[in-house]
C-alpha cells in the first residue's frame, strides 16, 4: 500500500511516516501544495493524506485537483482548523474521511483500514483469537458455533486492539477511539478497565483469554 | 425644597408683618373716615356739645377718642402702647393724630387691641399654610408629569441599552428617537461604548480561537512522537510508563485547548441550528454514553420525560454536549449510590428540562461563578479542567435558552434548562 503524506509540519509528517512504515505502508512525503500536486501527477497512491493548512495553497483545492490524477485513491483530510464547514466541504469534495489534529496514530490506521473495507472491498482473512472467530464487518464473535454477545463498545475495543495486535495501546488512545473527542473533562479515565474486565468475563466462560494482556501502568495489548 | 423650607420658617414673621401692615392701613382708613365726617358734619357730630368724645366696642377691642389738646402738640404716629379703658389696662395698636380746626388743636386716637390683631394673624397664617401646601402638592404633581414626559427618552435609553441587554450586544443598534441633544449625545455615546465592548469581545474570541488552534499542531507533534516512542522495541517498560505519564499530561492540555476551541466555535456561531431533537432519544443516547460512569459510582438515573416536547431549530451535537456535561457533573459531584432525576414540564409557554442530583451541592456564594471559565472550588477536588459549565453556558446563549440553578450544600443541585415555545 502506498501513501502520500502532504503535511507542511515536517516533524509531524515524519512521525506519521514512521508509524505507517511499521504497519507496512510505504510513504512519500510532500511539504507544500506544489510539491504535493507534483507527486500526485507522477505517481499512483492508495492513500493520500492532505493537511488543509498548507503554506502555498488551500488543501481543499489540492483535493479537488488531485482527484483528477488519482481518482481511485482514498483521501483523508488532516486539519488543525477543526471548522465544521471544512469537514462538510471536504467530504463533499470527495474526501473519504476527516481527522482533526491532534489525532492518535492508531486511529489514523484504523480509519485507513475502514476505508479499505468500504472502498477497496478488502475482505479480511477470518480473524482468529485462540478459538474465537471474529467477523469484523458483521461485528460478530463466535466460539465454535456459539455467538457471544458483546456490547457495541466492547466489540469496538476488541477489534481496535486486534487491528493493532502486538502493539500496546494506552487507555487514552483506547478511550478516544471509543468515546470520540468531544469535550469531556475527565482525562484520567479508567473506564477502559471496566470494559476490558467485561470482555474477559464474557470470553473466559469459553476459553482463557491469555492473548489479551495488561501492560502494567501502560495499557493493553493483544498478543498473537 | 430648601426654598420651600425657608419660606415655611419665615411664614410667621411675614404674616405678622402683613397683619401689622393691614392694621396700620385700616387704622389710617378709619382716621380718614373720621376726618371726612368732621369736615362734612363739623366737630359737633362727635362732640354733641361736649369737648371730648370716646367710644369703644363691646369687648374693648377697638376704641376711638377725640379731645382737645395743647395747641403746640403735633403728632401723627402709629405705635403699640397701653391704654386704660374702664379700669382695664390693655395693649393697643394706637394711631395718634393731631389736627387743627378753628383755633383749637384736637387729638384723634384710634386703637385696636393687639390681641384682636393676633387673632386674625393666626387665621391668616393658617390660610397661608394651606395655600402653600396645596401649591407644593400641585407643583410636585406637575413636575412629575412634566419631567416624566421630558425624560422619557432617558428611561427608554436605560431600558434598551443598559438594563435589558444581554451580552454580547447586538450589532448595528438603532438610535433612539429624541430631539433633545443631550439624550442624543448620551445615546450615541452608549452605542459607541457598546460597539467598543463588542470589538474587544470579538478580539478576545478571536484570540482564544487562534491560540487554541496554534496549540493543536505542537500538541499533535508531541503526541505522535510519544506514540512512536512508546512502541519502539528498545523502549523499556519503565520508560513506557514515563511516556504514558507524559501522554496523560499532554492529554490534559489537549482537552483544555479543545474545550476552548469548542467555546469559541460556539461563540462564533459555527453550528447550524436546524435540527429537531426528541429529548427522550437524546437522553437515551447520553445515558448509553455515560453508563460506565454511572456504574462506577453505582448511581441510579431516572429519566422521566412525560412531555417529551420536540425541540426545533436546535443543534443536536450542542444539546448533547450541554446535557452530557450536566449529567456528567451530576455524577461527578454525587456520592456513591446517589440518584439523578431527569424530568420535564411545560409552564407559561415554556418547556423545561430539569437535571437534578442529590450530590454535594454548591455553596450559595459560589453559585454566581460556576459558569466562569477555569473556575474551580476548593470543595471540589475532583478531576476536570473547569470548562464543562462554561461550555454549557455558551451553548445556552447560542441556542437562546435560559438556565437556572438551585442548590443546597449537602442536599443536591438542580439545573433547569428552559426552552421558549
Amino acid at each position: 500500500m502506498k501513501v502520500l503524506i502532504i503535511e507542511d509540519e515536517k516533524t509531524l509528517a515524519y512521525e506519521i511516516e514512521f508509524f505507517l512504515k511499521k504497519a507496512f505502508f510505504l510513504s512519500d512525503l510532500a511539504h507544500s501544495f506544489s510539491d504535493g500536486l507534483e507527486k500526485i501527477k507522477l505517481n499512483k497512491y492508495d492513500y493520500i493524506l492532505i493537511d488543509l493548512g498548507l503554506p502555498d495553497g488551500d488543501g481543499l483545492t489540492l483535493l479537488e485537483k488531485a482527484k483528477k490524477y488519482n481518482p481511485d485513491a482514498a483521501y483523508i483530510i488532516l486539519t488543525a482548523r477543526g471548522k465544521l464547514e471544512d469537514r462538510v466541504n471536504g467530504l463533499d469534495l470527495g474526501a473519504d474521511d476527516y481527522l482533526a489534529k491532534p489525532f492518535f496514530l492508531p486511529e489514523l490506521q484504523s480509519r485507513m483500514q475502514a476505508i479499505a473495507r468500504r472502498k477497496f472491498n478488502v475482505n479480511e482473512e477470518l480473524l482468529l483469537l485462540g478459538n474465537f472467530r471474529i467477523e469484523l464487518q458483521k461485528r460478530f464473535i463466535f466460539f465454535g458455533e456459539q455467538l457471544i454477545e458483546l456490547s457495541r463498545k466492547e466489540f469496538d475495543l476488541l477489534s481496535y486492539l486486534l487491528l493493532h495486535k502486538n502493539r500496546v495501546l494506552t487507555r487514552i488512545q483506547l478511550s478516544e477511539h471509543i468515546w470520540g473527542t468531544f469535550a469531556d473533562d475527565d482525562y484520567d479515565s479508567n473506564y477502559i478497565d471496566a470494559h476490558i474486565k467485561n470482555i474477559r468475563k464474557k470470553l473466559n466462560v469459553y476459553e482463557p483469554t491469555d492473548w489479551l494482556e495488561t501492560v502494567r501502568g501502560v495499557g493493553y495489548r493483544i498478543k498473537k | 425644597m430648601a426654598i420651600v423650607g425657608l419660606f415655611i420658617l419665615l411664614l410667621p414673621f411675614l404674616v405678622r408683618q402683613i397683619a401689622s401692615d393691614y392694621t396700620n392701613f385700616s387704622l389710617q382708613n378709619q382716621k380718614k373716615k373720621v376726618l371726612q365726617n368732621i369736615k362734612k358734619n363739623g366737630l359737633d357730630y362727635y362732640f354733641q356739645g361736649d369737648d371730648n368724645y370716646g367710644s369703644y366696642t363691646m369687648l374693648k377691642e377697638e376704641y376711638i377718642s377725640l379731645e382737645t389738646t395743647t395747641s403746640n402738640l403735633r403728632i401723627d404716629t402709629i405705635k403699640t402702647t397701653q391704654r386704660i379703658v374702664e379700669q382695664d389696662t390693655l395693649t393697643y395698636r394706637v394711631l395718634s393724630f393731631t389736627f387743627k380746626t378753628g383755633n383749637k388743636n384736637y387729638l384723634l386716637e384710634i386703637g385696636k387691641t393687639t390681641a384682636s390683631i393676633n387673632l386674625y394673624n393666626d387665621s391668616l397664617q393658617r390660610f397661608a399654610l394651606y395655600v402653600l401646601v396645596i401649591l407644593i402638592a400641585l407643583s410636585i404633581i406637575i413636575d412629575l408629569i412634566f419631567t416624566r414626559q421630558l425624560i422619557r427618552p432617558l428611561s427608554h435609553i436605560i431600558k434598551l441599552r443598559l438594563s435589558s441587554t444581554k451580552f454580547p450586544f447586538k450589532k448595528n443598534q438603532t438610535r433612539i428617537k429624541t430631539s433633545t441633544t443631550d439624550f442624543r449625545y448620551l445615546d450615541d455615546s452608549l452605542i459607541s461604548l457598546m460597539n467598543q465592548i463588542n470589538e474587544a469581545f470579538d478580539k478576545e474570541r478571536e484570540f482564544t480561537a487562534n491560540a487554541s488552534h496554534e496549540f493543536m499542531t505542537p500538541i499533535s507533534i508531541l503526541q505522535n512522537k510519544m506514540e512512536n516512542l512508546l512502541s519502539e522495541e528498545s523502549t523499556t517498560e519503565s520508560d513506557q510508563r514515563h511516556i504514558v505519564d507524559m501522554m496523560r499530561t499532554l492529554e490534559r492540555l489537549k482537552k483544555i485547548s479543545r474545550s476552548l476551541l469548542l467555546i469559541s466555535r460556539i461563540e462564533n456561531e459555527q453550528f447550524i441550528k436546524q435540527e429537531t431533537v426528541e429529548p427522550s432519544k437524546l437522553f437515551a443516547e447520553i445515558q448509553e454514553e455515560i453508563e460506565h460512569r454511572l456504574e462506577e459510582k453505582n448511581i441510579k438515573i431516572n429519566i422521566n420525560l412525560q412531555k417529551n416536547h420536540l425541540l426545533q431549530q436546535v443543534n443536536y451535537d450542542l444539546l448533547f454536549q450541554l446535557f452530557y456535561n450536566l449529567v456528567n457533573n451530576a455524577i461527578k459531584f454525587n456520592s456513591k449510590n446517589g440518584n439523578i432525576v431527569i424530568s420535564d414540564d411545560i409552564k407559561n409557554n415554556k418547556y423545561i428540562i430539569q437535571v437534578e442530583d442529590n450530590g454535594i451541592g454548591i455553596a450559595e456564594h459560589q453559585l454566581p461563578f460556576i459558569f466562569d471559565r477555569f473556575k474551580k472550588f476548593e470543595s471540589t477536588q475532583t478531576s476536570g479542567h473547569g470548562l464543562g459549565l462554561a461550555i454549557v453556558k455558551s451553548i445556552i446563549i447560542y441556542l437562546n435558552l435560559e438556565i437556572e440553578v438551585k442548590s443546597k450544600p449537602g442536599t443536591g443541585t438542580k439545573f433547569e434548562i428552559i426552552f421558549k415555545l
